[in-house]
């Protein structure tokens, strides 16, 4: 059956099997390969994507399910000023060797800064439960992660003060204000 | 832990040179724009899909497959895949009882998850479709599941006509272990396991093979760690002459040592690629991986440590069951797991009188192979927690035992009673080291102040020593089939300047594109942007090995060290007559050769090398390339080291273990890249932690495996992980290039000792007594409880 995606922003019509699962539609149907398999039972982490501007992994929903619905990937985010941060604090953080899980890392991290205004190891690390790295330790990832927060804070901050010199602080002072920003 | 000074690969050269500074790592940008090329993301078109049909019975007779009607086409037996040699795998040892693994079951099933058949067709889900109703005629025989009991006169059998059940039964002797026995005023004899994993490397194996008609050539895609050697057995067990067969390792997502066996599977697709015209793809799944991947570890251990009154050791005897599973994967099968296990295991201890019996065992399990660290988490654990046994019996200080044995920097270099050389360092300056790594001082007060939460608090530690770069006088002693005795490199400049290293290893995660264009611009004065690092691929690289072993940084760097020199020289030979000067008058620096003041570009010595031939000296030929294989002029190996230390919490009730801290002093000689060396060391760590608490795959008696899925079998993630401290000492090595040594395994040996020597010391008074790995709550509370009824019988008897 045809049904049709909002990937990436494009509207894109591909052939599906109702048993089709969303990982392997994007993987062989659209050519996004960043999409990886790990395990194919929602262990891993490695298929994550974000599907109406929520993470999800992709080996666990099927394909006719998200007909309609935007579903984006680690390719469609290349202008993303939180990935473009995430990526450069991966490079520098050695958060990523064999960089078969770091389009699922790299997604699951962009969720994780966007809905905490404070981040702290801790709070990384148990946003990061689910997700399998067998190279790393870890330590690269949750460092980048923390990296990239502080220097996404930074740049917030900058444009907070230029167009209002509103108060730093108070914007940023609460302990554990999530906010979530769907789609 | 400083902050590390990073430079990008186009970054001016540091003052000292490439070699010993943290650059980033030139193969990070693809993968974070999501397009690494694993081997299931290679599109080759009319490609067509295989599932395998596999045994789920442990031990059987296959009588027969039944095709489904209409399918037959689709489907292949061992009979319907033409001329197969079955390779002889194990090691070149009379004693070693050989077997035949045949990709397809013959006659005879041996584990469940064995491939029977494969199934094909234009998609993975209909090729499982088709499995399904493939018929498999077993009929049940007797299972072998447990190493020791295998052993046992009248136990079952995986081969009929074997005397008893293992592969091989050895043993590492040497000096008078009845002698030391004698003189003991402490004999501490205690059993351990450590149990049965895989790997799990993020990607599974797979392979994609097709016929490329222009070439005539069969181009095989694999994830593997080393295209080469797989080549060279794919030719021969498939009678293709080896320069009509190319093996190329793409982006290969993690290989621990898994990836460097050839596996049924692969033999079997890349057999059908010879018999049908269109391309044929298996891609792995996590079941399979599990199930029927390269198994790693199982060991059982009887050991017994003597020692003076003084706690010097005196000698070590006792025996190690290795359940290697039912076949033996090529090229060497199980077989250095038991050997390496004995003779690693008196550790960095003076123990020269020792007997240790071995024995790899057959069982109806998948087969074993190499795991990082292979065989020395087994045999680290053991040393390590039986002289925290003899410490606690003693009542003295571990730590101060350890000081008392341990080899210190004068004896070196010492021959061990394996007949390993330990080379350079100080082991006891190591000991020290994580001690003020980890505030001991601190971590004692805390456990004598007690927790709020009634949670115990324990800290252990554990030294090991890593045998890595090691050739052909090692690999010759253990009778090993295929001697990886050298890595080879090509250096190539381009008529433009810029330089191409073609390598014999594969990288997988290592950071080799990195690590090998700093030497080359190290030797060659040029940045690391400017050379570019090919791997993995047999159709553009000379013969090598592949990356295993801890060897890559020392063979591979040696290598590239080596041809660089080469074409240094012609440079400078070519730049001479250019500049008007002598060659000795020139040095290499900033993309030239320079003399005096003056200097003349790679680019335009590049070009009088490629197209302008006039303006060359006499006797220097045309082209910039330059060959070399390279092997350390000590072929035994150089020791890398560590002591690791853990504190952790337990829960005394529920056996919940957290770890609280992890601490590692290392050293690995002389770090060509630091960041990277951090990098491999934790990564190695968690591995190792993952084996000391969480991994495991049981088997019930019927021989099924009950962990098959992540749900069951438990790796680390980064909330059960503390972040881990490195501390670097350096002694760099005195044979071999820049004096590096290995550090690929290192991490992943010590973990289960220092952790599972925590938790015995958070238990310390109760005599409870924890001998298996993964140390889960359920054994945890089970040595507790067992400590505690032999307490109350004891007072009750009392």
């Amino acid at each position: 059956m045809r049904i049709q995606l909002e990937l990436n922003g494009d509207r894109t019509r591909v052939d599906v099997e109702p048993r089709d699962i969303l990982a392997d539609t994007l993987r062989e149907a659209c050519g996004l390969t960043s999409v990886h398999l790990g395990c194919e039972h929602g262990s891993c982490g490695a298929c994550t994507i974000e599907i109406d501007g929520q993470v999800a992994r992709s080996c666990l929903i099927l394909s006719i399910a998200a007909e309609g619905r935007p579903v984006r990937t680690l390719d469609g985010l290349a202008e993303d000023p939180v990935m473009q941060a995430l990526k450069q604090s991966f490079h520098r953080k050695h958060a990523l060797q064999c960089g078969f899980c770091t389009p699922g890392m790299l997604m699951i991290a962009r969720d994780m800064i966007r809905r905490h205004d404070r981040l702290d190891e801790a709070t990384v690390r148990e946003g990061l439960a689910g997700h399998i790295c067998r190279c790393t330790g870890y330590v690269g990832i949750v460092d980048a992660i923390l990296d990239a927060h502080a220097s996404l804070s930074d740049r917030h901050a900058d444009s907070q003060a230029d167009n209002q010199a509103g108060d730093r602080a108070g914007d940023r002072a609460d302990h554990h204000h999530e906010t979530r920003r769907a789609g | 832990m400083a902050e590390q000074h990073t430079l990008e690969p186009d970054d001016h050269a540091p003052t000292t040179g490439w070699v010993g500074a943290s650059v980033l790592r030139k193969e990070d940008a693809r993968h974070l724009d999501g397009k690494g090329m694993f081997v299931a993301d290679v599109i080759i078109p009319r490609t067509r899909e295989i599932a395998f049909v596999r045994s789920n019975m442990a031990h059987a007779t296959l009588i027969g497959v039944t095709k489904p009607e209409g399918h037959a086409h689709q489907v292949f037996t061992a009979a319907d895949l033409g001329e197969i040699d079955h390779l002889t795998a194990g090691p070149e040892i009379a004693a070693f009882r050989n077997t035949v693994y045949p990709p397809l079951a013959e006659g005879r099933v041996r584990f469940a998850g064995q491939t029977v058949a494969m199934c094909v067709a234009g998609s993975r889900a209909e090729a499982e479709d088709l499995a399904d109703q493939v018929g498999v005629d077993l009929d049940p025989l007797a299972v072998v599941i447990d190493a020791v009991d295998a052993m046992k006169p009248g136990a079952a059998k995986v081969y009929d006509s074997w005397q008893d059940g293992a592969f091989m039964t050895s043993a590492v002797k040497g000096g008078d272990v009845k002698a030391a026995r004698g003189k003991a005023k402490f004999s501490v004899r205690r059993q351990f396991k450590m149990a049965r994993q895989t790997c799990n490397s993020l990607e599974g194996r797979g392979v994609l093979a097709y016929y490329d008609r222009r070439l005539d050539e069969l181009v095989v895609y694999m994830s593997t760690q080393g295209p080469h050697v797989m080549r060279m057995a794919l030719a021969q067990c498939l009678k293709i002459p080896e320069h009509k067969l190319r093996v190329i390792a793409p982006d290969v997502g993690g290989g621990f040592g898994g990836k460097n066996r050839l596996t049924p599977e692969e033999i079997a697709v890349v057999a059908l690629a010879r018999q049908v015209d269109y391309p044929v793809r298996w891609i792995e799944d996590r079941r399979e991986h599990i199930l029927a991947s390269a198994h790693a570890r199982e060991h059982w251990y009887d050991i017994t440590l003597h020692a003076d009154a003084e706690g010097t050791f005196l000698g070590l005897e006792g025996e190690v069951y290795v359940d290697a599973g039912a076949y033996s994967l090529w090229p060497v099968g199980a077989f250095a797991e038991a050997s390496m296990a004995a003779r690693n295991l008196p550790g960095p201890y003076r123990i020269q009188d020792l007997e240790i019996r071995n024995f790899t065992v057959a069982t109806n399990k998948a087969p074993l192979g190499p795991y990082r660290g292979v065989a020395r988490p087994g045999a680290c654990f053991v040393i390590e927690r039986m002289v925290d046994e003899l410490a606690h019996e003693m009542g003295i200080d571990p730590m101060d035992l350890r000081q008392r044995n341990i080899v210190t920097a004068a004896e070196l270099p010492y021959t061990t009673v394996g007949e390993m050389v330990l080379d350079t360092g100080d082991y006891p300056a190591s000991l020290r080291g994580a001690i003020e790594l980890i505030n001991s001082d601190a971590v004692r007060a805390r456990q004598k102040q007690g927790e709020p939460d009634g949670r115990r608090i324990g800290l252990g530690f554990a030294f090991y020593t890593e045998q890595s770069g090691h050739g052909t006088a090692e690999w010759t002693r253990r009778k090993s089939r295929v001697v990886p005795g050298y890595e080879s490199c090509v250096t190539r400049m381009m008529p433009d300047g810029t330089v191409l290293l073609l390598v014999g290893i594969q990288s997988h995660g290592q950071g080799m594109e990195t690590t090998l264009a700093q030497i080359a611009a190290h030797e060659l004065g040029l940045k690391p942007a400017q050379v570019q690092v090919r791997h993995g691929d047999t159709g553009i690289s000379p013969f090598g090995f592949g990356t295993f072993a801890s060897r890559s940084i020392v063979m591979a760097g040696g290598a590239v060290a080596k041809s660089s020199r080469q074409l240094a020289d012609k440079l400078r030979a070519i730049g001479a007559k250019l500049l008007q000067c002598a060659p000795e008058d020139t040095t290499l620096a900033d993309g030239q050769v320079m003399s005096g003041s003056g200097g003349v570009s790679f680019a335009e010595i590049g070009r009088a090398a490629h197209v302008r031939s006039e303006l060359l000296p006499e006797d220097v030929d045309p082209v910039l390339e330059e060959f070399a294989t390279y092997e350390p002029s000590v072929s035994g190996g150089a020791f890398s080291y560590a002591t690791h230390a853990a504190v952790v919490a337990v829960d005394p009730d529920t056996g919940s273990v957290e770890l609280l801290d992890y601490a590692v002093c290392e050293d690995c000689g002389t770090m060509i890249n630091p960041l990277i060396v951090d990098g491999q060391v934790m990564g190695g760590v968690t591995q190792g932690i993952g084996t000391a608490l969480f991994e495991e795959i049981p088997y019930d008696e019927q021989g099924q495996p009950l962990a098959t899925t992540l749900a069951e079998y438990l790796l680390p993630c980064a909330s059960e992980l503390p972040r881990i401290r490195v501390k670097h000492l350096v002694t760099p090595s005195t044979f071999t290039e820049y004096g590096v040594k290995g550090v690929g395994e290192g991490g992943a040996i010590a973990p289960p000792g220092a952790i599972v020597n925590a938790i015995s010391d958070a238990f310390k008074e109760t005599g409870a007594f924890f001998n298996t790995t993964p140390c889960t709550p359920r054994r945890i509370v089970a040595a507790l409880d067992a400590a505690r009824d032999a307490h109350s019988s004891h007072e009750v008897g009392a």
